[in-house]
């Protein structure tokens, strides 16, 4: 197993009038090829930033990016340079609606990133490609003259599969791909996207805000709040052995389709805030029940407390113990 | 028992657009006692904020048909009463919860008048005494009373939705229905706000419609849930009835697509096949081209709702008593 | 087969586009009365039945008959052949003008939206400033440090008519930009001139199509102004808006020395908007039936 993805003390800041965002600020960690990668955290934590940062959809602040041999940082990429980087990675986007262009049909819509990338010498072989991706998605071919407005959200999710995997890339950005959906179309969405990894032997980083298909659907986790990583563990592990409280809230506020599978309820108080020019200290502390003093002081480092699973709370160890 | 509040019959609605007429309610039938809560489930399309719209009598004028049907509420007929009783009726005894907190306050008015004009309308007070009532109702749904005077701009959108509730709650109806009132919040605000809706039901007495498309949701926050596809209710019952005792195959395919935290399966099984176009329903049984335990019984006529245990209601052949023993 | 497919597609893209625009009735009669104005304006000698500047006293201010159906003016000339010869002025000028000031304000509009920040400011400041000045002063200006002439008052109707092209395109380019389908087509390799062209343009057409249609009225009625201060067409080039000008004084008495070129106007003006809207609507594939 090698290490397609490796992200190095990434920092995304973003000038605003109030003062310097820090969407995502010094995250760090890697992917293994063919593994999943989930990326959970309520809205303005900073996961879809981080998302659009790696794909260099935007300029990253500092850190180093080191995707598949290439290295990406802070300067700027030439025309050349990024398309190089950008060969082997893809995005698939969250609304099936906004994401495919409104005056395209299906068919131009999956040949462009061929056509951008010249991929294809004629077109014969070209429609013959976006022919067979229609199939792996499982569009059926007569759908390649319409236009995305004239099908429903699972089927557009389809064809932004089938997009993405035009290139034949190693490597998915996945921005809450299946939030938008109905939940018996997400469910068929999930699947492909299961079947096409083990096929191809594909890479996700699957970010998504909802704990039930996040666990679902991935290896590793990393629970993100205020643009830093909070937690970082095993699918299972961060689920069997929670040790953040950060986590732990947002576990016990996704409701469960079963009966007296309530549990007793801890909210946490309050909402999210931005991290504009952030102090020192634990950027939870305002909405952690448990913050001490030492929390609103000092930032806590992420730190291996199990093997392969990383924290970063000043009391995990005693809040792990009292529970 | 308690007394029935609202009570639907054999409820149907069209939109009637220039191609086509779009079938978005079809003879439903659905009755909410005081103070009960109910979890109407379906997905895009299956009639949910239609029948919602129907009750509180919103329905868009020009497209909009109610083809048949009554709804009755506290033994008036909604649908023959004069629009200036309609209006009386709304917003008083009748409040709704809309999706979206973003854009369902009016971004030029103080949130604290914007509570007060709902109690003036339908209370004969002095502005005095509404805009102690709106400070009260902020209170009550955990918004300090000091931000009377503060614009929705300045709120976040966990605190919007809760002036939404206040502004649903000031005349204190005697339903509520909330239309997905947490969809576009995130999770820990989304417990916050179900929570505040439970607890205000409970101390009000209010009934509550809460349209969802969460079945977590329902089982947290409901006593009876209605699942409903292609604008029928597909079953009916209590939670437990629906959670325990699954009867309709949608209904259980809408268990089998969602992921569920508390156990781990490597593959979900979803529902073949997609829902329905709303203007060309199929005969028969809506559900059973995507069903998988359709036979050609299930195309051929109408199907019939069974009552298969006291106040489980399932619209599905399988149900039938001949049907369910020579299936087991 | 799938190459068969594909010829099948190119097809029936146009097909369908012009299948939509059939279907407005308005749209194709509006066209077929384009057509005819342009015909005019292309042939006058051969349509109309006098010359433009023939006089004939004894004949002036004949209501409309036979041998003059659209009447004579105060010096016995031909409404009609006027009004004939005038297209030529009037829809050259305008046509030429507005698809000038369209191509222009469209790439700098798209420029300024696109590219944001100091591009913005830059090229949005010098619109400003082209706003501040009134429209009539501006095309004064630029007539008079120009010279007289057709040329010369197409170039200053197109100049000043640049900056409503500007900001309605980057206003929504502004809002298409921000839209995921653009970061799509920006991960799938595509330069920012093909994202511009090939997804942001397309998609910005509405507005557009509906200020171009607007604009030519404005652009004959700047002509028509600019001749009556003596800085367009010079007499006797008849010209519509001229025309109506000339009229003024007679207007009480004889009705149809300014009916028939108002009515030319009018309908002209008209017959772009609905021309305008129809193809709008027929470019858009959402509203495909």
């Amino acid at each position: 197993m090698s290490e397609i993805l490796q992200v190095k003390n990434l920092k995304k800041y973003f000038k605003t009038s109030r003062g310097m965002l820090h969407a995502v600020d010094d995250v760090t960690f890697s992917i293994e090829e063919g593994h999943t990668l989930g990326v959970v955290g309520e809205s303005g934590c900073g996961k879809s930033t981080l998302g659009r940062t790696i794909i260099r959809l935007q300029p990253l602040t500092s850190g180093t990016v080191i995707f598949d041999g290439i290295s990406t940082d802070d300067r700027r990429m030439s025309r050349s340079e990024l398309k190089a980087y950008r060969r082997n990675m893809q995005m698939i986007f969250q609304d099936p609606y906004s994401s495919l262009d409104a005056r395209m049909s299906v068919s131009e819509i999956i040949a462009e990133p061929l056509i951008n990338y010249g991929v294809y010498r004629s077109r014969d072989e070209l429609w013959k490609a976006v022919f067979e991706l229609m199939d792996t998605v499982g569009l059926a071919r007569r759908l390649a003259n319409s236009y995305p407005h004239e099908l429903d959200g699972g089927r557009r999710q389809r064809i932004g599969v089938a997009r993405a995997l035009s290139l034949n890339p190693k490597f998915i950005v996945c921005d809450e791909p299946v939030s938008a959906l109905d939940v018996s179309i997400q469910a068929q969405i999930l699947n492909l996207m299961q079947d096409l990894q083990q096929e191809r032997n594909l890479t996700y980083m699957f970010i998504t805000h909802n704990m039930s298909v996040v666990k679902h659907i991935s290896d590793e986790i990393i629970v993100m709040y205020l643009g830093v990583v909070v937690e970082h563990a095993s699918a299972d592990s961060i689920f069997e052995h929670t040790l953040h409280p950060y986590t732990k809230a947002l576990l016990d506020a996704v409701p469960v389709a079963e009966l007296g599978a309530k549990k007793s309820r801890s909210f946490i108080k309050g909402e999210i805030t931005s991290p504009i020019d952030p102090k020192p200290g634990c950027r939870f502390a305002a909405r952690c029940p448990y913050a001490a003093d030492r929390c609103r002081s000092e930032t806590p480092e992420l730190r291996e407390l199990l093997p392969g699973h990383q924290v970063a709370c000043h009391l995990a160890e005693e809040l792990d113990q009292s529970t | 028992m308690a007394k029935t509040i609202l009570e639907i019959k054999d409820l149907a609605v069209q939109y009637v657009t220039d191609e086509a007429v779009v079938e978005a309610v079809n003879h439903i039938d659905l009755s909410l006692e005081q103070g009960e809560s109910l979890g109407l489930v379906g997905e895009t399309g299956a009639g949910k904020t239609t029948t919602a719209l129907s009750v509180m009598q919103l329905l868009p004028d020009v497209s909009a048909r109610i083809v048949s049907g009554e709804i009755y509420f506290e033994g008036e007929d909604l649908i023959r009463i004069s629009p200036a009783k309609k209006r009386e009726y709304r917003g008083n005894k009748v409040s709704m919860i809309f999706q979206d907190p973003m854009t369902a306050l009016n971004p030029t008015l103080s949130v604290g008048d914007q509570i007060m004009e709902v109690i003036l309308l339908h209370n004969r007070i002095s502005r005095e005494e509404a805009k102690n009532r709106a400070v009260e109702m902020m209170e009550l749904v955990g918004l300090p009373g000091e931000r009377f005077n503060d614009y929705p701009h300045q709120f976040s959108g966990g605190m919007k939705q809760r002036v939404i509730i206040a502004i649903a709650l000031a005349c204190r109806p005697s339903l509520l229905i909330a239309d997905e009132p947490t969809t576009a919040l995130d999770v820990t605000i989304q417990a916050q706000v179900l929570h505040l809706i439970a607890r205000l039901k409970e101390e009000e007495q209010t009934s509550l419609i809460l349209i969802t498309h969460d079945l977590g949701i329902v089982a947290e926050t409901c006593q009876k849930a209605a699942i409903m596809y292609a604008g029928e209710i597909m079953e009916y019952g209590t939670v437990e009835h629906i959670f325990n005792n699954t009867a309709h195959p949608y209904t259980e395919g809408l268990f089998g697509s969602i992921p569920n935290l508390n156990r781990k399966v490597s593959r979900l099984t979803p529902i073949p096949g997609l829902a329905p176009d709303p203007a060309a329903l199929p005969r028969g049984c809506k559900f059973a081209p995507r069903c998988r335990y359709a036979t050609p019984a299930c195309s051929e006529a109408e199907v019939p709702v069974y009552e298969i245990e006291p106040g489980h209601l399932v619209k599905c052949l399988r149900a039938a008593p001949e049907g369910r023993s020579g299936d087991e | 087969m799938a190459e068969q497919e594909i010829i099948v597609k190119k097809k029936s893209q146009f097909r369908d586009v012009l299948h939509r625009f059939l279907k407005n009735k308005a749209a194709v009669i509006s066209l077929f009365f384009i057509l005819l104005l342009i015909i005019c304006a292309i042939f006058p000698e051969q349509i109309a039945p006098y010359s433009y500047s023939q006089q004939n006293y004894s004949e002036t201010f004949i209501s409309p008959c036979l041998a003059h159906p659209f009447g004579t003016d105060n010096y016995g000339r031909d409404i009609l052949s006027r009004v004939i010869y005038g297209t030529r002025i009037s829809i050259g000028i305008g046509l030429v003008a507005v698809a000038l000031s369209c191509v222009f304000g469209i790439v700098i509009g798209a420029a300024a939206g696109f590219y944001g920040s100091t591009t913005d400011n830059i090229i949005m400041r010098i619109i400003d400033i082209m706003l501040a000045i009134p429209s009539i002063l501006l095309m004064m200006a630029i007539v008079t440090a120009l010279g007289n002439g057709a040329v010369n008052l197409t170039i200053a109707i197109a100049i000043s008519s640049v900056p409503g092209y500007a900001r309605i395109v980057r206003a929504s380019v502004m809002t298409e930009k921000e839209l995921e389908y653009i970061e799509a087509a920006r991960s799938s390799g595509a330069t920012d001139l093909k994202i511009i062209m090939r997804h942001i343009l397309p998609n910005c057409l509405a507005p557009i199509i509906v200020q171009a249609t607007m604009s030519i009225a404005t652009a004959i009625l700047s002509i028509a102004s600019l001749s009556f201060v003596g800085l367009g067409i010079s007499p006797p080039t008849p010209e519509w808006g001229s025309m109506l000008n000339d009229a003024q004084s007679f207007m009480r008495d004889h009705w149809f020395v300014v009916t028939f070129p108002g009515l030319m106007i009018m309908l002209t003006v008209f017959a772009f908007n609905l021309l305008g809207d129809g193809l709008r609507d027929a470019l858009d594939p959402k509203l495909k039936t």
